[in-house]
């Protein structure tokens, strides 16, 4: 499908490729200094306990020991996205199994190592908060006695172990429930989950003399970085620079601090440049993983598959820590009212603090927890009600010009077109081809998050432009895709494009890698760049070409009139001479999108900004003597408004499939007792090369009235079907209804043999 | 400062002069795979490890009528060797699952053996050939049946200043088939939830067993061997309810845990059904071969 | 124990370093050579960054001894190009949108050559059982796989034309 663009829309190869192939690009893993110490921290070993006391000197006596710092060299604050309550350093409780109490540089990492062996840390354990129904019950003892005390966002709706409860009302559930002719109530349950990123979190933090720390760092959010450690250091921001060299994926788990302060701390006190870098089993007991959910859902409908109303509750383990689970609980509650038409609903989202570790925001939060509530349970009421599940979608899914849950307008709404065309590809007309083998679809919507983004763009005297933005690479390709964006508007080609990014003294602000936002929002400020960029060209052409500006175009590389043509290097080169050089500053920030304020309360999501749609649809079979799941085909029909670079899109997509089949087959964090008992990646269980079938990708444009040409964001969608999906095509096969996640072996199997039991009674 | 000092002898006897100065503070030196990965967690931390990449000998296979494995034959080698894709397939089916290329480049059988981990996968494939260990001290060599050698998790009979040399197996007879299946969370580097070797041995008539060897991995704390099971298909017709009881009988006789993995229970029928299956590919493969 | 000299051929170059005998290869590789192109992750022959090629044989760096290693040819990422240009593999991962955070990319790439080099004509089931000892988190491996059947088939139509 030819996008009638020249550059936009096109699957061109992607700027920052040469140099990962060959082993060249520099990732923060990767950075190192001369001179440079080694810094480890010290955790936790219980999950709930007063910290009696800690005894660092037998420690500072080991060889090869320069720095150890505690709370004592922290400022004495609590940080944090939503709710400031997290220390640096633990000072008089630990809350989790990890959680930092110390850190050590020294001049190997077996000094380092060493050096925490060393450490002796006395605990007087309390009574650990395990679980959510342990954290929710009357009587429950506080993760956080002083929780009044913490600052958090206003309209937050705090009490106790509950960090936030967010909720949407609508109308009236209880007449929903009079109007219904059968009521559905099913209970959910789904995993922590970790992102898997491949390279580790590492920074590496140098002081100059003038008392500025640079951090080179794989953050997805250099400037988020910078203020969160300029706090912590009790510095101002503009002595915090961030640089991030590259980073190897991200998935929303390096979007807080994760290791930059230890870092800078320990080079602070060493005097010496350090590097701190997180080990597998740091990530899966310390980082931010996805929050492990029990959901409670009820729902209306009638007779003919009409949904009245619906109630729906959903939990978020949220650890010891608020992190992203306030927002994380709002979010929730867009995705349990689905991309549906339904008169009445209750639904609430609570994030609740555990004594495990606290968990962030991983790619689509919330997306497929709640999802797979919703969309399994819709398949149980199209089953119960003799219905086709596709056809229970049909009649209740959004259509252009409706409301969303709070009230929001709805436009370029693909949803239908996804289903429809998601269900031929499967051949949703057989869904059960065989013994043991079924078919499941699952649809859902999702957000292009807001925030601003600048950009400076540079037209350079060789005729090459210079794309300087505050954004961050982090895999998807999205920078590649505002660069396309550029190009197109300025008439060069892709290749002419250079890229400098991330670095918060040099490059503009930009409200980070998160969100499906990068692409959207840093081409949209490419666009206002260009367009000021054309403005100073041909002002500066028009003369010299004889002719008004309103005859002049950009082409080619040159600026064009009626009767001649002057190139943009030559235009850049007489600018440089004479004015300061062919620069110009684009800002962009997505216009608000209206809702009704009345209907939402502790909510910080209300609305779906640029909201994109998408079906996934499944052939798989079970075998149902060993539980083994064998996936056929998988297909995606996602509407992405319009396809900036289709290669890149297909990557996202294909790429967030496979994610998803992990959480949903595979992958999970188990605790017991406030331990992890599987950190490392033996027993993490992500998808290999044989576990991941092949995707086809349906790319639906129902262009948008924001994104540049009309795209929306398409990074976070492809994860939040595949729970759903999966879990309906496995109850078409063989009548297994899981209704937690992983869907493991062992979990079909044992529910396969209770339905085989069930029906010999 | 190292953690250990390495040596690398050029040859049985002084490998095990070390092994014998160092005692329990030594530790061979094969692929690595497994060493390598206790002594950077910390799970094992010997002061002396010795290499055995310059002690030749040690890996070659020779397959003609007893089947002979170096210690250091790797995993690699014994998936391309094709004299052993025939009859002896359920052994490389045991050596092609373990981790990745990179991993089976290197890992040897002799660290497999001597690592003894409980779900061993090339384990239960040479308990199923009746294989034989070599070890060599400084005293001379002794031979070991496999079940005799293996005697808990990660603890076998070797002695400290003991090199294991070899593996043998004895000539199998005509119309045998061997066969290895494992399950798992995902289908590749994978630690087996349960894995099941077996070998059939049929009669003329291809219709009856004549001699069987069922052995399980990641049920118990050693690799285990159910003479049970065997004695349910000796002399019995082959499939149908010969192969139900030998499945019943490996249910019995394994003690799987609970763990991060997998329950105890879903251990226990995963080992039927493997069982089972393992069998009917035994006959399969008899039915088929020239 | 002091130091051991070690002689390690790298990418064809002859490089002498002192290591301690329980260093790895992929650690020697990336802080005393320089070599940042292979990558530490798991440290458990896990994911497969730290993937190099030992007498083509691709091997996990991070439990691979640096003391082991002497005496043989390694090839890193970095020795894959030449002045020719790029490795018909990391042409092929670039046109095929194969590459994505690229961190897998260069233990990936080995892989696959070290499988092509042997088996020309690989199938997609080959090929993704060759590459099941490295971990992808951002493609779903279907790029990948396109990309190695791409350069595969490039690479035997260059074999036969000269």
């Amino acid at each position: 499908m030819s996008p009638g663009t020249r550059v936009a829309g096109h699957s061109l190869p992607r700027l920052d490729a040469p140099g990962k192939v060959t082993g060249t690009a520099v990732y923060a893993a990767d950075f190192a200094l001369p001179g440079m110490l080694y810094g480890k921290v010290f955790r936790s070993g219980q999950p709930h306990a007063r910290l009696v006391r800690l005894d660092t000197a037998r420690a500072e006596a080991v060889a090869g020991v320069r720095a150890i710092v505690t709370a004592a060299d922290a400022a004495d604050i609590r940080y944090g996205a939503a709710v400031r309550d997290e220390p640096v350093f633990a000072s008089d409780v630990v809350r989790y199994v990890g959680q930092p109490v110390a850190a050590v540089a020294a001049v190997t990492p077996e000094a380092a190592e060493a050096a925490l062996a060393a450490i002796e840390a006395m605990y007087e354990p309390r009574p650990p908060v395990l679980d959510l129904a342990a954290a929710l019950a009357p009587g429950a003892p506080l993760v956080h006695e002083a929780w009044r005390s913490y600052t958090a966002i206003p309209i937050l709706q705090r009490d106790g172990n509950v960090c936030n409860r967010a909720r949407i009302v609508v109308g009236d559930v209880e007449r929903g429930w009079v109007e219904a002719d059968r009521i559905f109530e099913h209970r959910f349950t789904t995993a922590m989950v970790h992102q898997g990123y491949t390279e580790p979190r590492a920074a590496v933090a140098a002081w100059d003399s003038s008392g500025q720390v640079t951090v080179w760092s794989n953050t997805q959010l250099p400037f988020d970085v910078q203020a969160t450690l300029a706090d912590i250091l009790g510095v101002l921001p503009s002595k915090v620079r961030i640089i991030v060299p590259g980073v190897g994926g991200g998935f929303g788990g390096k979007l807080r601090i994760g290791v930059e302060h230890f870092a800078a701390m320990l080079a602070r006190k060493s005097g010496r440049p350090v590097k701190v870098m997180t080990t597998s089993e740091e990530e899966l007991t310390a980082a931010y993983p996805r929050q492990g959910t029990v959901i409670e859902l009820k729902t209306g409908v009638t007779r003919d598959g009409r949904l009245t109303a619906r109630q729906g509750r959903i939990y978020f383990d949220t650890g010891a820590f608020a992190g992203s689970g306030p927002g994380v609980a709002s979010v929730a509650t867009m995705v349990l009212a689905g991309p549906y038409r339904t008169p009445n609903l209750h639904l609430e989202g609570y994030a609740v603090y555990t004594n495990k570790t606290n968990c962030g925001s991983y790619r689509a939060p919330s997306g497929p927890q709640a999802n797979f509530a919703v969309e399994s349970q819709m398949d149980i009421i199209a089953d119960a009600l003799g219905i086709d599940p596709l056809e229970l979608r049909l009649r209740n899914i959004v259509r252009e010009g409706d409301e969303g849950p709070t009230g929001q307008v709805l436009s370029a709404v693909g949803l239908e077109e996804c289903l429809r065309r998601a269900a031929d590809a499967i051949g949703w007309t057989e869904r059960r081809p065989g013994p043991g083998r079924g078919k499941g679809l699952a649809c859902g919507w999702w957000t292009t998050t807001g925030g601003s983004s600048g950009v400076y763009v540079k037209i350079n005297p060789d005729g090459t432009v210079t794309l300087n933005t505050g954004a961050v690479e982090i895999g998807t390709a999205a920078l590649t895709g505002a660069a396309q964006v550029l190009a197109e508007a300025l008439g060069v080609d892709l290749s002419d494009i250079t890229i400098v990014s991330g670095d918060t003294f040099s490059t503009p602000f930009d409200f980070g890698a998160q969100g499906s936002r990068t692409a959207f929002a840093v081409g949209n400020a490419c666009r206002a760049a260009a367009a000021e960029l054309q403005r100073k060209l041909f002002a500066l052409a028009a003369p010299q070409l004889g002719t008004a500006e309103e005859t002049l175009e950009l082409r080619d590389k040159h600026v064009v009139g009626p009767a001649g043509r002057v190139s943009l290097a030559e235009l850049a080169r007489q600018s440089q001479a004479t004015g300061g050089g062919m620069i110009a500053h684009g800002t962009f920030i997505a216009p608000g999108t209206p809702y009704d304020t009345k209907r939402v309360e502790g909510h910080v999501y209300p609305a779906f900004h640029s909201p994109s749609f998408h079906a996934h649809a499944v052939d798989l079979s079970v075998d149902t003597e060993t539980g083994e799941v064998t996936i056929h085909k998988y297909v995606v029909a996602q509407d992405v408004g319009f396809a900036l670079n289709p290669t890149y899109i297909e990557g996202q997509i294909e790429g967030g499939v496979a994610q998803g089949l992990g959480q949903t087959l595979s992958e999970e964090i188990v605790y017991r007792d406030g331990r992890v008992l599987n950190a490392n990646l033996t027993d993490y269980k992500m998808p290999t090369t044989l576990d991941v079938p092949r995707i086809e990708s349906i790319l639906v444009e129902h262009p948008g009235r924001v994104g540049p040409f009309g795209a929306k964001g398409v990074g976070e969608p492809p994860n939040v079907e595949p729970p759903a999906a999966v879990a309906n095509a496995i109850a078409s096969a063989v009548g297994a209804r899981v209704t937690s996640l992983p869907i493991t072996a062992e979990k079909i199997v044992l529910g396969h043999l209770r339905e085989v039991a069930d029906g010999a009674r | 400062m190292s953690r250990f000092e390495y040596h690398e002898p050029g040859s049985v006897a002084d490998a095990v002069d070390l092994a014998a100065r160092f005692g329990e503070e030594a530790s061979f030196l094969a692929g690595g795979t497994d060493l390598i990965v206790q002594i950077e967690r910390g799970r094992a931390a010997p002061r002396h490890v010795i290499g055995l990449v310059r002690v030749p000998g040690l890996d070659g296979i020779e397959a003609n009528g007893h089947l002979t494995l170096g210690a250091r034959v790797t995993h690699r080698a014994i998936e391309r060797t094709p004299a052993l894709a025939g009859t002896l397939r359920g052994l490389v089916e045991g050596a092609e699952v373990i981790g990745g290329h990179q991993v089976r480049n290197v890992a040897t059988v002799g660290g497999n053996l001597v690592n003894a981990s409980p779900a061993a996968d090339l384990v239960p494939c040479l308990v199923a050939l009746d294989a034989d260990v070599t070890l060599v001290g400084p005293d001379g060599e002794r031979e070991l049946p496999v079940e005799r050698f293996l005697l808990g998790p990660n603890r076998t009979a070797r002695r400290p200043e003991e090199l294991l040399t070899r593996v043998r197996m004895p000539a199998l007879p005509a119309r045998t088939a061997t066969a290895f299946l494992k399950a798992g969370r995902r289908r590749a580097m994978e630690i087996s939830v349960v894995c099941v070797a077996a070998r059939l041995t049929l009669d003329t008539s291809l219709e009856h067993c004549l001699q069987a060897r069922v052995a399980l991995g990641a049920v118990a704390p050693t690799t285990v061997r159910v003479p049970a099971a065997e004695r349910a298909l000796e002399g019995q017709a082959v499939g149908g309810a010969a192969f139900r009881r030998a499945a019943e009988a490996a249910q019995a006789a394994c003690r799987p845990i609970d763990d991060v993995r997998a329950s105890a229970a879903f251990r226990q029928h995963l080992v039927g059904v493997l069982v089972r299956r393992a069998l009917d590919r035994c006959v399969e493969r008899a039915r088929r071969a020239p | 124990m002091p130091k051991i000299p070690i002689a390690l051929t790298i990418n064809g170059e002859p490089h002498e370093v002192l290591v301690e005998p329980d260093r790895t290869l992929l650690d020697v590789l990336r802080s005393d050579l320089g070599l940042t192109g292979t990558k530490t992750n798991c440290l458990d022959a896990e994911c497969g960054v730290c993937t190099v090629l030992v007498d083509g044989l691709a091997v996990n760096s991070c439990l691979y001894l640096a003391v082991v290693a002497t005496g043989r040819a390694i090839t890193t990422i970095e020795g894959l190009a030449s002045a020719g240009g790029l490795h018909p593999l990391q042409a092929a991962f670039v046109e095929h949108g194969a590459v994505q955070c690229g961190y897998c990319i260069p233990g990936m790439i080995l892989s696959a050559k070290a499988y092509l080099d042997e088996h020309p004509h690989p199938s997609e089931l080959q090929i993704r059982e060759a590459l099941a000892g490295n971990l992808c988190r951002c493609t779903g491996y279907q790029k990948i796989v396109d990309a190695v059947l791409a350069a595969a088939r490039r690479m035997a139509a260059t074999a036969v034309a000269s």
